[in-house]
């Protein structure tokens, strides 16, 4: 299967998504399953609500930037902070990091966050690529920080882990990161600017014709998101997909006016590429179930001798992770947590959390990398990754550290 | 190079079609429910809308097989196919519907508890739709579903699922009838199969309630009774006559904060005495390698094999794997066992269950001969 979706994508050079799925279907061809047509189906499904997670999120980011709302929120954003390069940057981490803490998904933080955040580092000197990886780290700690972490829930719910006292394990792995990136990804290049200079940078603000109507939409989605996981009262419970589209009819009367039919479907075809791609992640790893490979690969990273598990994890986690950061979790996450049962499962699932969180930079779909550079008009989101691999590289030591030193840290927290 | 386009569209248009068409029907397949024969011994079968009638219509309805003595005793909830992808809980509930009788007190049984997880697969997980068993009538099919009910059901999943106890749970989770209870009569799907469950142990007076499940090999609740801690004597005494049988099974007790469980909430809000048992099953293992019908029911794995060699799992796991009919006959063993500890407890309430297969003679035979 790999092999053919390698001759695939890089000899015949066909798209990532269609690559995927042939080779799924030669794999369930040599597999003796024939054309596993109800399989193929199926995997095509496991990532249906992330796909329209990511359709109905491009929808509202080419919103903000059709009715001139995303100009006048980096206008906004550039006029309150221009002044202090330090606060500046981890105001704007905690920002990139704010809708992965609510929601558990760094996809979640690229996209409705990384378009307001990267105008704003770049206009102040940040290069375009390192902007984006800035963005696409930013969002992987978000989705490991407490309060929600949906990759350490999946984990626990695999050893029946109750959801409860994580906070502080999780703010260990995450704020040193955030706080060492955040200043070593931006200090060298953003520039302090006067005044005068900022007024020259700012973009055309609508602020002025239409006042703070121009914030609902924002306002709208982050505060959707929030109540949606308390599930308060009446307010009903939306999802991703409904809370993007409701942030993006509520674009419609909040700016210029704009052909939103249009607008949508220049999302689309923006987003086709991943979409196709994770419908194919989908027929592969199905495939891959279904003819036992699968288990061979989980097999052959536990089976690796105890002084290469920490290796394994290290390598193996991240990996999995380029198809499905969720996936891996699931898969690999609870075997490896159940084989380091013997210290604080609170400290390693959030330790592996981390690691396995690496994964939305892992190409094939390499999630945050892939939208992060969309964001900054980068069409080769590896140039992106050349930038986040010191990051990535510390996030992971960070993991590795902490399952290392779990028996310490339980004594001291 | 507009009718190139024009013809491409249709083409492709006419592959889905063909493709929706014919895995369509695979998966419409699935709503085919399964057959059961309950034996004489029956008094009553009622649906699970009875107790809760927002119910009705629903994909959530399902089937409750009534046995009732007649004769002064306790009540007993035997609940199959919580989790649709763990086959030994739910033919232990059909075995049961099919041969027993109640000679004191009232047993009600529930087969397919999460009826519409019955309706579909997980999907990545490449599993079987259904498995085959032969019986004297010939060969019979049961449905092999997902753990958690189907999104077109129930949809789309929260991101985060805060249950009706106010656990925060994955958003998947608010499909997994295991962590739904004590339900909700307003809330989702399965919260409202759930709350039916509840309405159903307060109408029926149920005592003593057992849920049976199965776990993977690699997890550690596995060959195990979870009790809530008002079942631990119970659970205690069924484990040592167990022991005795030559069936080893771990006592656990319900963590207090892991809240939306059965032996949690059956417990806490409806005050019976909860149980779960759990038997190993690598059909749904994430080690397993080929997820065929023989995994299913013959339950051997190259793979789990290999786990086992390398310390990975919780229970044994040889070459002859641990099969179907071990699984049952488990199950079948620890029913027997927690009511003769039940009725050894609380005597005034004791529950008699008659012409229940014995466990050897299940893991001998197989179940097939003990079906209709």
């Amino acid at each position: 299967m790999v092999a053919v979706f390698v001759l695939l994508a890089t000899v015949f050079k066909l798209p990532m998504g269609i690559s995927l799925a042939l080779s799924a279907l030669a794999g369930s061809l040599a597999g003796g399953e024939g054309i596993a047509l109800r399989h193929l189906v199926e995997g095509a499904f496991g990532f249906f609500d992330i796909i329209l997670i990511i359709a109905s999120a491009m929808i509202f980011m080419k919103v903000l930037q059709e009715s001139g709302i995303l100009d006048s929120l980096v206008a906004a954003i550039l006029r309150a902070f221009y002044k202090n390069k330090i606060l500046l940057l981890l105001t704007v981490m905690l920002l990139i990091m704010f809708p992965g803490m609510i929601t558990g998904s760094s996809l979640a933080a690229v996209l409705s966050t990384g378009p307001l955040i990267a105008p704003v580092l770049i206009k102040l000197g940040l290069p375009r690529l390192k902007a984006a990886a800035f963005i696409a780290v930013g969002a992987i700690l978000g989705m490991i920080a407490p309060p929600v972490n949906i990759l350490v829930m999946i984990m626990g719910g695999g050893v029946d882990m109750p959801y409860v006292g994580l906070t502080l394990p999780l703010l260990i792995i995450t704020v040193p990161p955030a706080v060492i990136i955040a200043l070593w990804l931006g200090t060298k290049d953003l520039r302090i600017v006067s005044r005068e200079e900022m007024q020259f940078l700012l973009p055309a603000s609508l602020r002025e014709k239409y006042g703070f109507r121009l914030y609902l939409p924002l306002l709208v989605v982050l505060v959707l998101m929030v109540l949606q996981n308390f599930r308060i009262g009446p307010i009903p419970d939306l999802g991703l997909p409904a809370i993007f589209f409701v942030g993006s009819l509520t674009g419609l009367f909040c700016g210029r006016r704009f052909n939103f039919f249009k607008a949508t479907q220049k999302a689309m075809e923006e987003a086709m590429p991943i979409l196709s791609i994770l419908a194919g992640v989908g027929m592969f790893v199905q495939v891959m179930t279904l003819t036992g490979g699968r288990g061979w690969a989980v097999m052959t990273f536990l089976a690796l001798p105890p002084a290469l598990l920490y290796l394994s994890i290290a390598v193996s986690m991240p990996l999995f992770g380029g198809v499905s950061a969720f996936g891996s979790a699931s898969v690999l996450g609870v075997p490896f947590l159940l084989a380091l049962i013997e210290k604080n499962a609170l400290i390693t699932s959030s330790a592996l959390s981390a690691i396995v969180g690496i994964g939305d930079l892992m190409p094939p779909a390499a999630m945050a990398a892939r939208f992060s550079a969309q964001v900054v008009g980068e069409k080769n989101f590896f140039r992106v990754l050349r930038h986040c691999m010191i990051p990535a590289f510390l996030i992971l030591a960070m993991g590795i550290g902490v399952l290392l030193l779990a028996p310490l840290l339980d004594k001291v927290i | 190079m507009k009718t190139k386009h024009i013809i491409a569209g249709s083409l492709l248009l006419a592959l889905t079609l063909a493709v929706g068409f014919f895995s369509g029907r695979e998966f419409l397949s699935m709503r085919q429910d399964d057959e059961i024969f309950p034996s004489s011994g029956l008094t009553a079968k009622k649906m699970l809308s009875d107790y809760f009638p927002a119910l009705k219509d629903t994909a959530g309805d399902t089937e409750v097989f009534i046995f009732d003595s007649a004769a002064k005793g306790g009540n007993l909830l035997i609940v199959g196919g919580t989790h649709p992808n763990e086959p030994a809980g739910t033919m232990t509930a059909i075995l049961l519907a099919e041969t027993i009788r109640a000679a004191q007190g009232k047993a009600v049984i529930i087969p397919w508890a999460n009826a519409s997880g019955f309706t579909h697969s997980d999907p990545q997980e490449g599993s079987p739709q259904r498995f085959f068993l032969e019986t004297p009538a010939g060969r019979r099919w049961f449905r092999l579903g997902s753990r958690v009910t189907n999104p077109v059901h129930q949809w789309p999943d929260p991101t985060i699922y805060v249950n009706p106890m106010g656990q925060k749970l994955a958003g998947i989770e608010a499909r997994n009838l295991n962590r739904a209870y004590p339900g909700k009569a307003t809330g989702y799907l399965t919260e409202k199969v759930a709350f039916a469950v509840m309405a159903l142990i307060q109408k029926e007076g149920i005592e003593l309630g057992i849920d049976l499940h199965e776990s993977a090999p690699e997890y550690p609740v596995i060959n195990a009774i979870v009790f809530h801690e008002n079942a631990s004597e119970l659970a205690a005494i069924a484990q040592m006559e167990l022991q005795a049988e030559g069936f080893e099974f771990r006592l656990e007790a319900s963590p207090p904060n892991l809240r939306g469980l059965t032996h949690r909430e059956w417990g806490d809000a409806a005050g019976i005495k909860a149980v779960l048992l759990e038997t190993p099953n690598a059909s749904h293992g994430r080690l397993k390698g080929r997820p065929t019908i023989s995994l299913i029911v013959d339950g051997k794995d190259k793979y789990y094999e290999q786990a086992a060699r390398l310390g990975r799992l919780f229970v044994p796991y040889g070459p002859d794997g641990i099969p179907l009919k071990l699984r049952v006959a488990r199950h079948l063993a620890g029913v027997r066992a927690i009511l003769a500890s039940f009725n050894e407890l609380e005597p005034d309430k004791a529950i008699e269950l008659a012409d229940m297969p014995s466990p050897a003679d299940v893991q001998a035979k197989g179940l097939g001969p003990f079906l209709k």
